[in-house]
Parts: structure tokens; C-alpha cells; sequence
């Protein structure tokens, strides 16, 4: 068995709006992220994520898989939460975690990843989305 | 049995590839898959920055080269994030403890060369440092 490794990152800036993450790094324009031909199931995903603390608040996020290379519909995980009594003085980093599924997929079609923060708008939460396909 | 392959380097800027290719005392480690391998089997990485700007950002590796069969591969390791104190106040460390990724089955041909990169991307959070260990079977 061979997996594959394909992932987008981007950035939410407003709270309760469903961010596309359409980049990748230094690629800005990597295209549409399409089920690797021959792949045959989506075994789970590798999240990163971390707010900016630009707001003395507190908020929630999670990551959304949209998209025709998910024929059972749509998925929504629940990845980060926090909150700030101040804007002044933070400074995070917080490992990458995997969250293991199990999810059928088309070859050839798309993914659609999206990232979302919930609650109150802290500033803004960065997110990078890695896909681990099955072949 | 199992051989490791271990690279570091610094992420000057955000959203540029940087091929990481020394070990500390080591300058030119090797970039070869050891013989007798066909896959990365764990990844072991760890992402961070100074903190010397304010924002979000992800860290994220990207494997390729000839040795890896699939293509190039790539994956999250880490995020950070960073707030300016009040005048006058030190900032609090941060310190990311390494990711550890099992059963990963990557597909590499033995003997060959791999590219390890990796990125910073979101804001620029002052310059990055990542340290990656590929654990082949």
C-alpha cells in the first residue's frame, strides 16, 4: 500500500466565514487539489493550525471537506479552540495533529478544503491541510 | 530494520521553499535513501519561529526528488502564532515539541536522492527554524 500527501493552506480573517485554502506557501496558484488517479480511499487528514491573538477573546475552529472527490457528501472537524484575556504578549506553536478517517473518494475529482474560525473573531487563524490518500 | 535520514535548517522568510540540507555539526550530511529501503516509514519534525513579528503561520515539508516514487509529497508539521507585548515586557518563549507521523508509507527507491524542504506560510513570524528526521524502512 502506498499513500499519497497532498495539502493547502490559508488563512481565515473573519469569524463564522468558510475560508477556501487555496495556497501553498511559495505556490500560490497550485490548482485544484484532485483526488490522486487510482487512490481509493481518503485515510485522514494532518491539520495545522494557530490563531494570531490580535483580539482579547476567545474562539473556536474547525476544517470542512467540500467537493465532488467526496462522494458521501461533506465532513466537518473540530481542530483548534483558545482565547486571550489580552491582545498583548502571546506567542504559540503547536504541533501538527492527525485525524484519522475514513472517507471513500473519486479519483480525478476535487477536494475542496475550507477553514473556519467560530465563536468570536480573535484576528485570524492560520490553517495547513494535509490529505492522506490511500493507493 | 530501520535508518534514519536527519536535516535542519532556518526559514528565512515566509512563502519560500528552502531546501534543508545541513545537520548542525554535520554541514553535508547525506541526501541519499539508505540501501535496502523502499519507503519512509516515520517522520519526526519540529517547526518554529523567533516571534519577531506578529501573526499566524503553518509550517509545513515538502519530499521529493528522484528517490521519492509518488512525487513530491507534502505535509503539515506545525503552526505558530505571535502578539506584540506592551511596551516595556519581554515575550514568553514558545517551543514546539516534535510531530511524530507513523505508518506514513511514502515509496522511495533505495540508494537514491531525496530534496527535503520546507516552508513557513501565513505571516512572517521572524526567521523559522525545522529540524526533520525521515525514518526509512
Amino acid at each position: 500500500m502506498t499513500k499519497l500527501y497532498r495539502s493547502r493552506e490559508g488563512e481565515a480573517s473573519s469569524v463564522d466565514t468558510k475560508t477556501q485554502l487555496t495556497t501553498l506557501g511559495s505556490e500560490t496558484d497550485p490548482g485544484p487539489l484532485l483526488v490522486p488517479a487510482g487512490a481509493t480511499r481518503l485515510l485522514g487528514i494532518i491539520v495545522a493550525a494557530c490563531m494570531n491573538m490580535a483580539a482579547a477573546t476567545g474562539f473556536s475552529a474547525f476544517v470542512r471537506l467540500e467537493g465532488a472527490g467526496l462522494p458521501k457528501g461533506p465532513e466537518t472537524v473540530a481542530v483548534l479552540a483558545g482565547g486571550g484575556a489580552v491582545a498583548t504578549g502571546g506567542n504559540a506553536s503547536i504541533p501538527a495533529q492527525y485525524v484519522p478517517l475514513d472517507l471513500e473518494v473519486t479519483p480525478s475529482n476535487e477536494v475542496l478544503i475550507f477553514g473556519e474560525m467560530v465563536g468570536t473573531d480573535v484576528g485570524q487563524v492560520s490553517f495547513g491541510v494535509t490529505l492522506v490518500f490511500e493507493k | 530494520m530501520t535508518k534514519t535520514l536527519t536535516v535542519e535548517g532556518d526559514l528565512a522568510t515566509v512563502d519560500l521553499a528552502t531546501t534543508l540540507t545541513t545537520q548542525g555539526s554535520v554541514t553535508v550530511p547525506t541526501l541519499v535513501t539508505p540501501a535496502g529501503t523502499s519507503k519512509i516509514d516515520r517522520i519526526l519534525a519540529a517547526a518554529g519561529a523567533e516571534g519577531l513579528a506578529d501573526g499566524s503561520a503553518v509550517f509545513f515539508i515538502r519530499l521529493g526528488g528522484n528517490a521519492v516514487k509518488g512525487g513530491e509529497q507534502v505535509l503539515m508539521i506545525s503552526a505558530g502564532g505571535r502578539i506584540a507585548p506592551q511596551a516595556g515586557s519581554d515575550a514568553a518563549p514558545s517551543i514546539c515539541s516534535a510531530v511524530q507521523f507513523d505508518d506514513l508509507d511514502i515509496e522511495c527507491g533505495p540508494s537514491d536522492t531525496i530534496r527535503i524542504q520546507a516552508e513557513m506560510a501565513g505571516s512572517d513570524l521572524g526567521t523559522g527554524h525545522v529540524a526533520v528526521t525521515l525514518i526509512f524502512a
